[in-house]
């Protein structure tokens, strides 16, 4: 699902991936570890096109990003099978709950205003937040915007979802809740990457765990092996 | 409008006490005149040999009263139609062909005539129009398009007639008829004759129509409570009609002295208009108010969707277009910004006819507002695109959505309640500004104000009544957007989350 092979990245002229290599099979669940500043966050940019690289190739959902910067057509038809979800949430604030879930498969997918919302709420309820669907997001917990804001990825139906970092904004309970959907969606065959600190869920729920330490990949294995 | 507020606060404790009367005068050793030097030629005029020094005939009229008063003269300047207020102000008497009315007759000291003028038609030599007579009925393509200096005789005159034969357009300079007969935009201007003559070598495609008519006086005047200063300057004026040095005067400046000064005489030749009580000055003057109201309404209500339309394209092309694009649009943002409404509805009014491009005046009008105002509104667009996040845009993009969608279903969204509070008030503003357009001769609230406080002499009485009606229509507007505002808030969706 996806292979990347020899990738380098610069950020402000320094390089902050270097030789990365990997490759994560269909319903496989990758975790990316590593100390801070390491690049995992420019790692997963680079996997969804929000981040151009300098050289190597990446395929992902079987389409392929090349160096340098890519037409506009290529990075949305990519993004469509590439859900991300970010560390901040960044639920949109003028949109409710189910706004937020629907606005995107009516707006890229075309979906008629109606059957978006049906779909979204039945997403909401997957995560656990079909009470909150016409609540705003400032007045949901960190946990719950979080939760909307995977279910608003899945609405896509993307093929590989990314998670950067997904529970450090939260307290360990509102985590729990997180990971507890993570979890399900791993059962249910999604394949994903996460970046994560917590190497309990990265022992629970990972199959393959990778270490990345300034911009290279310094271990690679079973979460057995390397937590 | 504000000085004229401000004047209506202060004039019932400082009317009496300032007025200088001729021995104030004398111990001062200056005799302040008003007048304005934009009303132009033959009266006060920049030298165009020495544009700093001011010359014209009521120049040298005033150094010669002056000095029959045994002091020097001081010029004043001030807007040709509210000179009349700064008497006993700034100024102790005002000079600058100020037809002798009956309404100046009631409420100020008029001195005796020092000038006879009449009116003449001007057109242009291709024009349609032949004869004054044509004036009075509708002509080939509708009304005659007449243009007069705002304030004047002539506007009076040319109101006063039916509105199907003749439409009048108000200028604030005395050229800008002449240069608009010129241009075609115009079938006819009318002005005093001796500006006719002044200027008859500037504009050679023009032509006068039909002799002189409707003729009056130009008076001095001063305040009612300087009675010393008044007949001082009657008798000034006296001594120089009978030494013959006024005759030469005019002569010197081709007025037809002889005529002139045997036509000169006793000011109480006009009665004074009837004094008139509140209730009949609104009765004849607020459905005319109300009517131009309504013109500042069109005028806001035209050019500011356009203005905010204009300055979205120039935000949304600064912040996410290519470099050249946000040069350029800077460069546009700081000519509009950088240059006065004034001078910006000019250009258009009055340039864009030379190069072929004429426009209506209300057109012209809503056009100069709303480029004016898509300067600020684009940077205050700007302002708001740049406080949306931009993680904002990037999970918009992250669940495939183009710039364009993630722009016009995400960012713009956000942006617009961000910026609702200073658009608003830019709004209010542009409101305001609406009053900028007579100059381009479109009759909104404070021209109407202008041209009626001219014809009754309730200067005062009618600022206050049109500031009212000012109020009486920004007022809800605000209130309506702070209900908007309150709205967004109490849903949480409000920009400080
Ligand atoms: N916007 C930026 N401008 C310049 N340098 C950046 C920027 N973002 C990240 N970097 C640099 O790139 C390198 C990798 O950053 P990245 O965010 O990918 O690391 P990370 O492994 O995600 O770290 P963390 O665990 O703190 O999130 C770091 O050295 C960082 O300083
Ligand atoms: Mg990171």
């Amino acid at each position: 699902m996806i292979v990347v092979e020899s990738l380098c990245a610069d950020r402000c002229g320094t390089r902050v991936l270097a030789d990365v290599s990997l490759a994560v099979a269909a319903g496989e669940v990758a975790v990316l570890v590593g100390p801070s500043g390491g690049g995992k966050s420019t790692l997963l940019r680079c996997l969804s096109g929000l981040e151009a690289f300098v050289s190597g190739t990446v395929a992902i959902a079987e389409h392929r990003l090349t160096p340098g910067p890519q037409p506009a057509d290529r990075l949305e038809r990519i993004r469509r099978d590439v859900g991300m979800v970010f560390q901040q949430f960044h639920l949109f604030p003028h949109l409710t709950a189910i706004g937020n879930v629907a606005l995107a498969p009516r707006v890229v997918r075309g979906l008629p205003a109606e059957e978006a919302r049906d779909r979204a709420r039945s997403l909401l309820e997957r995560v656990g937040l079909a009470r909150f669907a016409d609540a705003w997001p400032a007045t949901l917990s960190g946990g719950q915007q979080q939760r909307v804001a995977i279910a608003r990825a899945l609405a896509m139906e993307p093929r590989v979802l990314l998670f950067d970092e997904p529970t450090s904004a939260l307290d360990p309970t509102m985590a729990g809740e997180v990971l507890e959907v993570v979890a399900e969606l791993a059962r249910g065959g999604q394949t994903m990457v996460i970046v994560t600190h917590d190497h309990a869920f990265a022992r629970r729920a990972a199959t393959q765990v990778i270490e990345i330490v300034a911009g290279r990949v310094a271990r690679r294995g079973s979460p057995g092996e390397l937590l | 409008m504000t000085v004229a507020l401000v004047v209506a606060c202060v004039a019932p404790w400082s009317g009496r006490a300032a007025a200088a009367d001729l021995e104030e005068i004398r111990r001062r050793g200056e005799l302040i005149w008003a007048a304005d030097q934009e009303g132009g030629g033959p009266h006060v005029f920049p030298d165009p040999a020495d544009p700093a020094r001011l010359t014209g005939f009521e120049v040298e009229l005033a150094g010669l009263i002056a000095k029959r008063l045994g002091v020097r003269p001081r010029f004043q300047q001030g807007p040709w139609d509210r000179l009349p207020l700064l008497l006993g102000r700034s100024a102790d008497c005002v000079m600058n062909g100020m037809e002798l009315t009956a309404v100046r007759q009631r409420d100020y000291a008029c001195s005796r005539p020092y000038f006879a003028y009449a009116l003449q038609i001007v057109s242009h030599r291709e024009g349609p129009l032949a004869s004054p007579e044509q004036l009075l009925r509708a002509g080939p393509r509708g009304a005659w398009r007449v243009g007069v200096l705002t304030g004047s005789a002539a506007e009076i005159e040319m109101r006063s007639r039916d509105p199907e034969a003749v439409a009048v357009s108000g200028f604030d300079g005395t050229l800008d008829s002449l240069e608009q007969v010129r241009a075609g935009v115009l079938d006819a201007a009318v002005l005093d004759d001796c500006i006719v003559t002044f200027y008859a070598e500037r504009f050679p495609e023009l032509r006068m129509v039909g002799r002189s008519f409707a003729g009056g006086f130009y008076t001095v005047l001063t305040a009612r409570d300087t009675p010393q200063l008044s007949a001082a300057i009657d008798a000034a004026l006296g001594t120089l009609v009978a030494d013959g040095t006024l005759e030469a005067l005019y002569d010197r400046w081709h007025l037809a002295g002889r005529q002139q000064v045997l036509l000169v005489r006793d000011a109480t030749e006009v009665p004074p208009a009837p004094v008139r009580g509140l209730a009949e000055l609104l009765a004849g003057t607020l459905p005319l108010l109300l009517r131009s109201a309504a013109m500042t309404v069109l005028l806001a209500v035209a050019s500011f969707p356009l203005a905010i339309a204009i300055g979205l394209v120039v935000a949304v092309g600064r912040q996410y277009g290519p470099g050249w694009l946000d040069r350029l649009a800077g460069c546009y943002v700081e000519l509009l910004r950088g240059t006065p409404l004034l001078l910006q509805l000019y250009a258009i009014f009055f340039l864009l006819p030379r190069v072929g491009l004429p426009l209506p005046p209300v057109a012209a009008a809503i056009l100069g507002l709303a480029l004016n105002y898509s300067a600020y509104e684009s940077e205050i667009y700007r302002a708001g695109l740049k406080a949306v996040p931009v993680g904002q845009f990037e999970a918009a993009l992250s669940l495939g959505m183009s710039r364009w969608q993630a722009l016009c279903h995400v960012i713009l969204p956000q942006a617009v309640r961000i910026v609702m509070p200073p658009v608003t008030s830019d709004f209010i503003a542009l409101f305001k500004d609406t009053s900028v357009c007579s100059a381009v001769t479109v009759m909104e609230l404070t021209k109407r104000y202008s041209v009626l406080a001219l014809g009754t002499g309730a200067i005062v009485e009618l600022a206050a009544v049109t500031a009212l009606l000012y109020l009486a229509m920004s007022w809800p507007l605000a209130l309506l957007v702070r209900r908007f505002e309150r709205r967004w808030e109490s849903s949480g969706t409000g920009p400080g989350r």
